[in-house]
């Protein structure tokens, strides 16, 4: 069954509070974050801090991911090397340029996967694209390992990279990233996480830019507080004739399927597969709001 | 709203900038942080360079400063006291000293405010009532200290101390510890530990233990950073000699009076006469009001005032021997100085020769 | 593993500990706890420190824990993380953690 990731919830990894406890306000998943949020001198205890968080039974039910720093940082194998063998789900690389970016890493996880005796492939990769570059290669960099889940749009730095702003209403300096990503995504069966909000006070304009990400195709978006969570999956809810027409379609492919028919019809038209488990992802969205 | 478990401030507010910076580089900061302050009822102690400062879309609202392993300096604006900007700044500042070497901290504080810095896992040695509190965070240091000074307590009624810098060591010098054994039933000497003097502890001490070779009822013990110290006393090593007139050594009296003098009995302090430097003058008339004066549930300790050694019509000071080292006038020198002190000079500071026959 | 020079982890806040980890100056193990919760929680506080020290291979050190209610995977990690600052540990063996 497709795993919701609606909301993927950013938790600073030196924040000893949040790191213990934020899996109460169950998002779909949850990203410790050992990257840009914690500062230099603190990154080796916020590594051993998510290790504990990753392998603390809490946790256990809830998807996991880790925001590495980069491998070309200093930081970044060592984070790499905590976030396996401590059980993470996913493993998030910033800065996503190219497919060889991928390639390193998915050949990192499987050195350390047989060294610590965890299951070859078990542990997915999330790539953020952050610069124009990594938008430009978004598509070879969806397909440069199977252990690919999702593309992940950061847009501050890449406007920071576009020499560009945020003007705050409809954004056309997104317009293009987002299409880029999710197409990308899209082409090569991922999940399409769209950007933060960063303005944790400003629910109308978080939820304006949520209805954005949606209708455009994102399966989620990155969030940096737990108040924003309710409100997105609740934005995410389908409306009460979506959720009927989705029933019925599920409910005719059960049909068909006990009536051993190849072809599943509703109201005299033909229901192909795709529609039926966008009908699956409706329903799933209805009841995790 | 979402409800939170317990120690998540869902409010907390994500936009404070946490920045380190040295007064030396960044002057402009000055006048925020003395303003600041200023609004906290504190004046900007000069000595210190480095600090920790919290600002909220730019304005200042939160320092710290960091002397070696002092803090001091500590405001937070009004509006923001209370909430976990305090423990936030707090954190900054005890990491930034650990990077430095130092996790054994003292922190000076208004005694209105130790409750507030509890909070930073300090707990208060020494209150000046009304004025100030010395307080440190490990809790272990002074018991352990007090615990190892009790056991080289003496029998006797009459308990003498002195706290000695001997920089370096001389007749004077001997002469007041010579007085000081010869009117008590013993004498505990304290050697000041900081190396901040032109002399390096380890010599002063030693040139100290030669010197008094011949005194039977005496300690010689090794200065702490609860004597005279860095942390104690800062007035003490202060390079700018005009600020002498504000040293303030009553942190450092209280100390010895209620955790020093009682691990030891010790009843009497000596001290010399001091026309040269005005610091250890004003320390020596400090004395008799923190030791003596002032009610305290700890012991009043008497202070006695031996007349300097005068040698040739004038008193001898460590400071006129390092005046004549730096014309290395040792002629001179070897009148105010006992042979063992002489010799280390003239090793150490002397053009390469011959040692002078004595 | 040796303690070779001072050193502190985590912060003042709510939920978090602060440890500090110095070298011995007596070649013992001393361990002194600071807690709002020290009359509920002291002894487990205690046994865990003591523990993920002997993880550790600590023989000889003086810590000293200032906890703000923290829950003991978060006192685990910066016990260790302390331990691993203080002795210029460059690598981790995870399997020890």
């Amino acid at each position: 069954m497709m795993k919701l990731r609606r909301s993927m919830l950013f938790v600073p990894g030196d924040a000893a509070g949040m790191v213990s406890t934020s899996f109460v306000f169950k998002p779909d998943t949850i990203m410790f974050d050992l990257e840009d949020a914690v500062a230099p001198q603190e990154k080796d205890s916020a590594r051993i801090l998510v290790y504990h968080a990753l392998r603390h039974p809490s946790y256990r039910d809830i998807e996991t991911a880790v925001r590495i720093n980069g491998l070309d940082s200093e930081y970044g194998l060592k984070d790499l090397e905590m976030s396996v063998r401590g059980g993470a789900d996913i493993v998030r690389l910033p800065k996503t340029e190219k497919p060889e970016d991928i390639e390193l890493l998915d050949q990192h996880i499987t050195r350390i996967e047989q060294a610590c005796g965890r299951q070859v492939g078990q542990t997915r990769v999330m790539a953020a694209i952050e610069s124009a570059y990594g938008v430009v290669n978004a598509v070879s960099i969806a397909r440069a390992s199977p252990r690919m889940i999702a593309l992940a749009l950061a847009g501050f730095d890449y406007l920071v990279d576009m020499q560009s702003e945020r003007s705050g209403e409809s954004e056309p300096e997104l317009f293009y990233a987002r299409a880029a990503v999710l197409h990308a995504a899209r082409a090569a069966g991922l999940d399409a996480f769209d950007v933060v909000y960063g303005d944790v006070n400003d629910m109308e304009g978080f939820l304006r830019e949520v209805m954005i990400a949606k209708n455009l195709g994102f399966n989620g978006k990155s969030l940096i507080h737990p108040r924003q969570i309710k409100p997105l999956h609740q934005s995410y809810a389908p409306t009460p004739q979506e959720l009927a027409r989705a029933r019925r379609i599920i409910q005719a492919a059960e049909k068909a399927k006990k009536e051993g028919l190849g072809v599943i019809s509703l109201d005299g038209k033909m229901v192909d597969p795709p529609v039926v488990a966008h009908a699956e992802l409706v329903l799933r969205r209805a009841e995790a709001v | 709203m979402t409800d939170a478990p317990p120690g998540i401030d869902l409010n907390a507010d994500i936009k404070l900038d946490f920045q380190t910076i040295n007064l030396q580089e960044v002057p402009e900061a000055k006048e925020e942080i003395r303003d600041l302050l200023q609004e906290n009822g504190l004046d900007l102690d000069e000595q210190v360079d480095i600090f920790v400062v919290c600002r909220e879309h730019g304005r200042l609202v939160g320092c710290a400063g960091l002397d070696r392993d002092v803090i001091k300096d500590v405001a937070v604006d009004p509006s923001l006291r209370g909430t976990a900007v305090s423990l936030r700044l707090g954190s900054r500042v005890l990491a930034l000293a650990a990077d430095r070497g130092h996790a054994d901290l003292f922190l000076y504080c208004r005694p209105e405010h130790v409750d507030w810095f509890r909070g930073w896992a300090f707990h208060p040695l020494v209150e000046v009532p009304g004025v100030m509190t010395l307080l440190e965070n490990n809790p272990l240091n002074l018991p352990k200290y007090v615990e190892r000074l009790s056991r080289e307590r003496r029998p006797g009624k009459r308990i003498g101390a002195i706290v000695m810098n001997a920089n370096p060591f001389t007749l004077g010098h001997r002469f007041l510890a010579e007085k000081a054994a010869e009117n008590c039933d013993w004498l505990h000497l304290f050697v000041v530990r900081e190396d901040a003097a032109q002399f390096p502890y380890a010599d002063r001490f030693r040139l100290i233990t030669e010197g008094l070779a011949g005194i039977a009822n005496l300690t010689i013990h090794h200065g702490s950073k609860y004597i005279i110290s860095r942390a104690t006393f800062p007035g003490y090593f202060l390079k700018d000699r005009s600020m002498i007139e504000h040293s303030f050594s009553a942190i450092d009296l209280l100390m010895f009076r209620e955790h020093i003098a009682p691990a030891l009995g010790i009843n009497c302090r000596y001290v010399g006469t001091e026309p040269f430097d005005a610091t250890t003058n004003s320390y020596n008339t400090s004395m008799k009001h923190w030791l003596w004066d002032v009610a305290s549930a700890s012991p009043p300790i008497q202070t006695v005032v031996v007349e300097r050694l005068i040698i040739d019509g004038l008193p001898v000071s460590a400071s006129t021997v390092r005046a004549l080292l730096a014309g290395e006038n040792f002629a001179e020198i070897a009148r105010l100085v006992p042979a063992t002190t002489l010799e280390y000079l003239e090793k150490s500071f002397g053009p390469a020769r011959e040692p002078a026959s004595r | 593993m040796d303690i070779i020079k001072e050193a502190i982890a985590g912060t003042l806040e709510s939920s978090d500990v602060l440890v500090k980890v110095l070298p011995s100056q007596d070649g013992s193990l001393t361990l002194h706890v600071q807690s709002e919760v020290i009359k509920q929680f002291g002894k487990q506080i205690r046994a865990s420190v003591m523990q993920t020290l002997d993880a550790l291979s600590v023989q000889a050190a003086t810590v000293v824990v200032s906890d703000k209610g923290a829950l003991d995977c978060i006192i685990r990690a910066r016990v260790q993380a302390a331990v691993l600052r203080a002795a210029g540990a460059q690598e981790i063996d995870w399997s020890v953690l």
